[in-house]
């Protein structure tokens, strides 16, 4: 079906002006990121204006944010290692046992991605504040585990089933176990794969904020807590807090590129190729 | 066979311990009168917290509002990312680019995205609150001041915020579509209209009730874009069920109460979603 030129007119401006919804207020707080605070509160708002990185030497010489970017780049980099390796046997045998108990198990793990964060919460911060872990990155971590592990073992069994059954059955040939076949057959010609799903999982535990909210005080606090921790304060000091917030989107630009082809089926779990 | 159980086994442990178990205990926490502190230690109280819950009134506002929120934002996004999806099924030129731009806010920390919005929406600094709505002529109103805007403003900035997901679903979805279904369908000379009726809609049943489910569960539990937003204000205009637990369990430490919201959470979206899930995993 041919789409009248007028048509297409239409379409293709509606488009850009989806884009740009998208883009002004993520434009925008990074731009309010380089003002003063007598330039955010100008009305009209100033586009064209003398740029300071006074906000970004305050935020980096002194202040908390060295130390909460410390904490979520530890917790996220603990969440992702730890998960991974245990999802990627369990992922590998996922999408090779198609029994009963293989389907059972696959869905028990999608299942968990039901539980509501406030739920598993509650429980976590008994448990850590029996243990005194409370406020350290090491109960944040522990508790991140409960949707690593599910996320990435039934992100990678959806990737596995992709690559093709002869590597695999190449190598059972060749007299090898399951165990070997993973390791000098399967992880080399996932490694992608893996890269993505972890880089995926790395920007979830990055962005989480109420289970960190709860589990941490001070010391512990990830950069998502410090921001609401900030936003709280009586006379709220935007330029500061538009840069905390254009420091923490920075993975998330790294990687949407890089990801996009995942993240369809991260976000859905695999549930549509 | 036993070798496969065998690399499948460290992590089905892990989890049983990292989730079945403090399952099971949010459960019982929820039938114990118990206080952080509480020099006297966890009571067993039966039912106590859940009637203590259905008699409060904080609790019946906190549900409405859950509620109202939950089903607007569900509903707005995946309208929107199905007209998105469809509008970039077309032969958009310069697609690709614009499909990396309209995905972004997926990926932000919530808390960013909940701050954005309150700083465009804010009555002070705003381009919207403060110098727009003057503009035309309604300087005096507070977008997030005012209990009905407030909860309408939450409710936009997570659209805002996860419309990306709905979109991309209902994408991947019309790219499963073969071609042939639409060849065959203009050969027997179907109208527009017509194509869209009986072939495209019907074969995003799928994505459609994949992005109701993930959609419900995320506004569900939403709380970190409100809270940076409003903190559950103006009064209770936009206090969900999350930020109640948060309240009672972790302000007044009334760790019991906070557990049977937890229970009562999850099994308002285990009932939801179950059956959902059935239907797409025949």
């Amino acid at each position: 079906m041919k789409t009248p030129i007028h048509i297409q007119i239409i379409l293709y401006l509606l488009a850009i002006i989806a884009c740009g919804l998208i883009v002004f207020p993520i434009w925008w707080i990074i731009v309010a990121s380089f003002k003063t605070m007598h330039q955010v509160f100008q009305i009209p708002p100033q586009i064209i204006f003398d740029p300071t990185f006074d906000n970004y030497r305050r935020l980096f010489f002194g202040g908390q944010l060295i130390n909460s970017l410390f904490n979520s780049l530890s917790v996220s980099a603990i969440t992702v290692t730890t998960s991974l390796i245990l999802s990627i046997p369990a992922a590998y045998s996922l999408s090779t046992l198609k029994n009963r108990v293989g389907r059972n198990v696959g869905f028990w793990v999608l299942s968990i991605r039901m539980a509501p964060a406030f739920a598993v919460i509650i429980p976590y911060f008994i448990i850590m504040y029996f243990l005194r872990l409370i406020d350290t990155i090491w109960a944040v971590a522990i508790t991140y585990l409960t949707f690593a592990i599910p996320f990435q073992t039934w992100l990678l069994k959806v990737t596995l089933e992709e690559l093709p059954k002869e590597l695999e059955e190449a190598a059972l040939i060749d007299g090898a176990t399951k165990t070997i076949a993973l390791f000098r057959i399967i992880l080399p010609n996932a490694a992608p794969m893996i890269a993505a799903t972890s880089i995926l999982t790395f920007v979830l535990a990055w962005n989480e904020f109420l289970m960190a909210f709860i589990l941490t005080s001070r010391d512990a606090r990830t950069v998502p807590v410090l921001i609401t921790a900030l936003s709280g304060t009586h006379r709220l000091d935007w330029p500061i807090m538009a840069a905390i917030s254009t420091i923490s989107m920075i993975p998330a630009f790294i990687f949407i590129t890089f990801v996009q082809r995942y993240l369809i089926k991260g976000l859905t779990m695999g549930a549509i190729k | 066979m036993r070798e496969e159980y065998r690399l499948l086994l460290p992590a089905v442990v892990v989890l049983a311990f990292l989730v079945v178990g403090p399952t099971f205990y949010l459960f019982y926490t929820s039938f114990m009168d118990w206080f952080l502190r509480d020099p006297y230690g966890p009571r067993f109280s039966g039912l106590d917290n859940y009637i203590k819950l259905f008699q409060s009134p904080d609790f019946h506002v906190s549900l409405t509002v859950t509620l109202i929120f939950s089903a607007s934002s569900v509903i707005i996004s995946i309208l929107l990312g199905l007209a998105l999806a469809l509008l970039f099924s077309t032969d958009l030129r310069g697609k690709t680019i614009m499909r990396t731009i309209l995905v972004m806010p997926i990926v932000l920390p919530p808390v960013v995205v909940g701050f954005t919005w309150k700083f465009i929406l804010s009555s002070e600094v705003g381009v919207i609150g403060a110098y727009l709505l003057r503009l035309i002529g309604l300087g005096d109103v507070s977008l997030l001041g005012d209990p009905t805007l407030a909860l309408v403003s939450v409710i936009l900035a997570d659209v805002w915020g996860k419309t990306p997901l709905t979109f991309l679903i209902f994408l991947a979805g019309l790219a499963a579509i073969p071609p042939l279904y639409y060849e065959s369908a203009m050969i027997d000379g179907a109208g527009r209209w017509q194509v869209f009726k009986s072939i495209t809609l019907p074969n995003l049943t799928k994505p459609l009730i994949v992005a109701l489910i993930l959609r419900t569960i995320d506004a569900f539990n939403s709380f970190d874009v409100i809270f940076v937003m409003t903190k559950g204000g103006p009064g209770m205009a936009t206090h969900t069920l999350p930020m109640l637990g948060w309240k009672v369990g972790f302000y007044y430490f009334d760790l019991g109460a906070a557990s049977a919201i937890g229970v009562i959470l999850l099994l308002i979206l285990i009932s939801i979603s179950m059956p959902l899930i059935r239907i797409i995993s025949r």
